[in-house]
């Protein structure tokens, strides 16, 4: 905004001839400059939103990571360093100054939290693919044909994230834990408790219609000539949608599955209504962190470093797992 | 699958036999809404198990009255009397659903309990605030990630850490960051004349330091959303305007802001109603008793103490009803943008 007044400022000033006679303030000089050359503005605009931006989201991670490192019977006045902390001590031969970095060992040692976050890793995978797959059918569909009653049925798909996670509990509750005598013979006792498939199915469900919805706007805006090409090519419809559509949308799906995995990979309420909690019995990251939460004193300190440990990778992890499969996806798009 | 064959998709795998090559024929083959409804059942047969069939079973609840003394919790049809005791506040919830009365002097309504102890308030102004400056955030950092720069990557991470945390972590965070003895939070804010005393207890201290960590958290979720919809503006576009002399204002004005229209107003469309659906971060930080939502009302009744589930289901039904109503706005939006869209 400012910058296009600015711009106007500029015009009346060659008119004049005027500017290399003023004399001007440090901060007069500095705004003919911006003036004068926008794009070194905008270049300094852009660090500090990017600075602002890192500061604003990284600090409470890095203060989590102070009172990870603070021992528990010292947390308090937690700042920018952990509470306890001593420089001094690096002197006297204490290599740790006062912190207590073993707290990454001991998240592993209460707790078989490796296996939690193996637990979370799998049922966030496989939810993210049927979500990407079912929800993909389901957005070229709303996205690209025409047939009636699509919006009534889109309002449907998108009712579903009207209602409150508690709202399905009670009947979600006596269904899962039914013993159904047709699955007994995959699983022991024909009940879907404390199974994977009983948090991969609502999960899929409960994250489907956002799914749907994001991909059926990138569906949308894929012109119609590149879809009809491949079919005059001998594309089968579904070789179409496959080929042709999802690796166009490519950013679109990304992002959709970025968004599923990270938001089951951290579920709680339906992970806490499906399992009972054990690390052997499929429960996810988030029941293994509560683990920590003993009957007497809640270790912050370890909950702090586990959900560190459980987070950073998987961070990480998706960010550049997300730049392969756009690049990938990408790569083999037809060009317009 | 078809491209070794010569002909039409329509004869594709004619003559092959077998199981699919016969399904894909039969597929070419159909009209295209039956076509539609076929790649639709996928979809709505996981919801129908998993939504529709448990929200109409809720739905009966909502009908049938507290039980509280027997072993079976629902009593007998009382068809919309829950309905109208929890809009009257006349139910054992904890904190009432709204509480305002008429009156005949200016502003003619009046308060029954404060303002940030009435559910239906507080779940309003929280989804209103919270998605107002996350839509902010969240444009500016995907502006920012849009850009060519060296480490974008690990900017990229920096930025989606917040949306990786679990609920329960960041209610722990948040919750030590403005405790007093432990987090600097309250004094900060209490220096600047923010905060009161006990920011905890207070209602509405307690409503900022949510409001603060949902924000934290979610504006990445916005961030890359409309990241997607930036990645999709075909760049020899930008060229165009350059050559043509736009600033770099009309260059985000009519170019960036049209294209990204639809995956924006899909991320509000989200955020909206996640946000007016808030209890984890509430239950981990203040706690539900100083900063009620709708969601915690729901909470309130099915877990709390006594069993009245036939009024909790009537609060998830009545809030979802408040989120429909809020929803058509961006719905008329919707049809404005696409033009047959929905």
């Amino acid at each position: 905004m400012a910058t296009e007044q600015q711009d106007g400022a500029e015009v009346f000033g060659t008119d004049t001839d005027e500017e290399p006679e003023i004399k001007r303030g440090l901060i007069e000089s500095w705004a003919a400059n911006a003036i004068k050359n926008p794009d070194r503005t905008y270049k300094a605009m852009f660090y500090t939103a990017t600075i602002f931006f890192l500061v604003t989201t990284l600090f409470p991670f890095y203060w989590l990571f102070m009172v990870a490192l603070t021992e528990q019977r010292n947390l308090q006045n937690v700042g920018v360093v952990p509470s306890g902390f001593d420089p001094t001590l690096l002197a006297a031969g204490d290599l740790t100054m006062g912190t207590n970095p073993g707290v990454f060992i001991e998240v592993f040692t209460l707790v078989p939290f490796h296996r939690y976050m193996f637990n979370s890793f799998v049922i966030a995978t496989v939810t993210t693919i049927i979500v990407l797959i079912v929800a993909s059918l389901a957005g070229y569909v709303f996205g690209r044909l025409r047939f009636p009653f699509k919006g009534p049925l889109m309002l449907l798909v998108l009712i579903v994230s009207f209602f409150p996670p508690a709202a399905f509990f009670i009947p979600l509750n006596q269904l899962f834990n039914t013993n159904v005598d047709i699955l007994r013979p995959i699983l022991a006792d024909g009940s879907l408790y404390n199974t994977p498939y009983a948090m991969i199915i609502p999960f899929s469900a409960i994250f489907m219609p956002l799914a749907i919805f994001i991909l059926t706007t990138f569906y949308a805006q894929i012109p119609d000539g590149l879809e009809d090409a491949a079919r005059i090519e001998g594309t089968t419809r579904l070789g179409a949608l496959f080929r042709v559509i999802v690796p166009l949308s490519a950013p679109g799906v990304a992002t959709a599955g970025v968004l599923t995995f990270i938001a089951v990979y951290n579920e709680f309420f339906f992970s806490f209504l499906m399992t009972d909690g054990g690390a052997a019995n499929w429960a996810p990251i988030v029941e293994g962190i509560l683990r920590y939460q003993g009957q007497y004193e809640v270790l912050f300190n370890v909950m702090a470093a586990a959900s560190i440990v459980g987070v950073l990778p998987v961070a990480i992890l998706v960010v550049v797992a997300q730049e392969k499969i756009v690049s990938g996806l990408t790569a083999g798009a037809l060009k317009e | 699958m078809a491209t070794d064959q010569s002909g039409t998709p329509v004869e594709a795998g004619g003559d092959s036999g077998g199981i699919f090559s016969g399904v894909f024929t039969w597929m070419e083959n159909l009209s295209e809404a039956a076509y539609a409804y076929l790649l639709l059942i996928p979809g709505f047969f996981l919801l129908a198990l998993v939504a529709f069939y448990p929200l109409l079973d809720t739905l009966r609840m909502s009908f049938l009255a507290d039980e509280t003394r027997g072993a079976d919790p629902l009593g007998g049809f009382v068809g919309l009397e829950n309905y109208i005791n929890v809009l009257t506040g006349n139910t054992r919830l904890g904190r009432q659903v709204i509480d305002v009365a008429l009156t005949s002097n200016f502003p003619f309504v009046e308060l029954g309990t404060p303002f940030f102890r009435q559910a239906l308030f507080v779940t309003l102004a929280f989804a209103l605030l919270s998605v107002f400056f996350e839509t902010l955030i969240g444009f500016g950092q995907a502006l920012v990630l849009d850009q060519e720069f060296r480490g974008r990557r690990w900017v990229r991470v920096a930025i989606i850490i917040p949306w990786a945390i679990p609920i329960v972590i960041q209610g722990m965070l948040f919750f030590l960051l403005f405790q007093p003895t432990v987090g600097f939070g309250s004094d900060f804010m209490q220096a600047i004349g923010v905060f009161g005393s006990d920011p905890l207890a207070s209602s509405r201290d307690s409503f900022i330091i949510v409001l603060v960590a949902d924000i934290w958290k979610t504006s990445a979720f916005m961030a890359l959303l409309i990241l997607a919809g930036l990645q999709s503006v075909d760049r020899s576009l930008y060229d165009v305007a350059k050559v043509s002399g736009a600033t770099p204002w009309q260059r985000f004005k009519y170019i960036t802001f049209p294209i990204v229209l639809p995956a924006l107003l899909v991320a509000m469309l989200f955020r909206t109603m996640d946000a007016m659906r808030v209890y984890g971060i509430i239950e981990s930080t203040a706690g539900c008793s100083t900063v009620p939502s709708m969601t915690c009302l729901v909470i309130d009744g099915l877990f709390g103490g006594t069993r009245i589930y036939g009024t909790a289901a009537a609060v998830a039904f009545l809030t979802a009803g408040i989120i429909g109503i809020f929803i058509t706005f961006y719905i008329i939006k919707f049809r404005d943008a696409e033009g047959g869209f929905m």
